[in-house]
């Protein structure tokens, strides 16, 4: 990989790890979900810097050039991540059915029920 | 959700409730509650507002019924999930749904309860048999309906022909299942899927379906009637999976 892409990747990288500081800050982001985001930008940096690891990549992925590699490699942790929320999301609108309904009935005269 | 269930609850004033799940039914509903004492039903009536954004929840406080309110829109499913929570938690023997847009006509009630009397675990109405046949269904839609009919009679072993039918009297056994597994958005083959491998009785009977005279039905959306037949076609594959497991 070239020094120009190697300093393109690791400035996006860099400007996306600003970004989620800064989502941090505002209170738009969990630390939890951050600290992930930090860990791939540490990640796609470390693939970058480290030569013969993204090299080897590139070899197991038969791919012709390390930055189709890492194409691949961002192409799948998007797809786990993505696979990954709308888990999270299906989970939150269960929660909130089972909220409002225990709302209802509460409403309606009924006792308190479980949050599971 | 058990730990809704209150065990400490009265003893129910009547021996079952009539769940009608709401949506922006201001103009329907007042008539159907009429309609369902017109007809000498005395049963509590659990009217289960989701989250309707014209007068509906207004218009149920002046009516002989127990008014349960979502506090935002869940969906149709949700909505008689509640309404059979409560009916459970209250400890109805039976219980009926109906829809509130008026198509279900109250008097056909007595015919399902025969159903139950007659050895039914549960007893659904149906447009499609006796002089229910004549109710006009679109024909694409009728043809789904089809489908579903088969994929239900193929993976839970019960032939039901209106199997998106809202119109039901069941036992409490069947309540109590259906209080705890219910589709959130539109109950459709995978309920009977699912109460047919559970092996309750399922019947089926002819009632008289209504035309509605006052606002739309769901399926006048078309992106809902493209989604659904797919996400029903998975649920149900979905709800076998989980049942067979659960026997393991």
């Amino acid at each position: 990989m070239s020094l120009h892409a190697k300093l393109i990747i690791t400035a996006v990288s860099l400007a996306n790890g600003l970004f989620v500081l800064e989502m941090l800050r505002k209170r738009r982001l969990t630390e939890s979900y951050s600290l992930l985001w930090f860990l791939v930008i540490a990640a796609i940096l470390c693939a970058t810097w480290m030569e013969r690891f993204l090299l080897s990549v590139t070899k197991f992925f038969g791919a012709v050039v390390p930055v189709s590699a890492l194409t691949l490699l961002s192409l799948v942790f998007v797809l786990i991540m993505l696979i990954f929320f709308s888990m999270k999301i299906s989970r939150l609108e269960w929660r909130i059915k089972e909220l409002a309904q225990q709302v209802a009935l509460r409403d309606a005269g009924e006792p308190a029920g479980d949050d599971r | 959700m058990e730990g809704v269930r209150d065990t400490r609850a009265p003893r129910p004033r009547t021996p079952g409730a009539i769940v009608i799940p709401l949506y922006n039914e201001e103009r329907n509903v007042a008539r159907v509650v009429r309609e369902i004492r017109g007809a000498g039903i005395d049963w509590d009536i659990l009217a289960v507002d989701d989250g309707s954004t014209d007068a509906t929840r207004e218009v149920l406080r002046d009516l002989p019924v127990t008014p349960i309110s979502h506090p935002i829109n869940l969906g149709y499913g949700a909505a008689v999930q509640t309404g059979l929570r409560h009916a459970v938690s209250r400890g109805y023997e039976t219980v009926v749904l109906m829809d509130g847009d008026g198509q279900h006509d109250p008097a056909q009630v007595a015919v399902l309860l025969s159903a139950l009397d007659a050895g039914a675990d549960i007893a659904i109405g149906s447009r499609f048999l006796g002089d229910g046949a004549g109710y006009r269904i679109p024909l694409l839609r009728r043809a789904g309906i089809g489908f579903f009919s088969a994929l239900a009679a193929l993976l839970g072993g019960t032939r039901i022909r209106d199997v998106t039918s809202g119109f039901q009297a069941m036992r409490k056994p069947v309540a109590d299942f259906l209080a705890e597994e219910y589709p959130v958005d539109f109950p459709d083959a995978e309920v009977i899927i699912a109460l047919g491998l559970k092996k309750f009785r399922i019947a089926e009977v002819a009632t008289r379906f209504r035309i509605r005279e006052h606002g739309t039905s769901m399926y006048a959306n078309p992106a809902r009637a493209f989604y659904y037949p797919f996400k029903s076609v998975l649920a149900s594959f979905i709800v076998l999976l989980r049942l067979i497991r659960e026997k393991k």
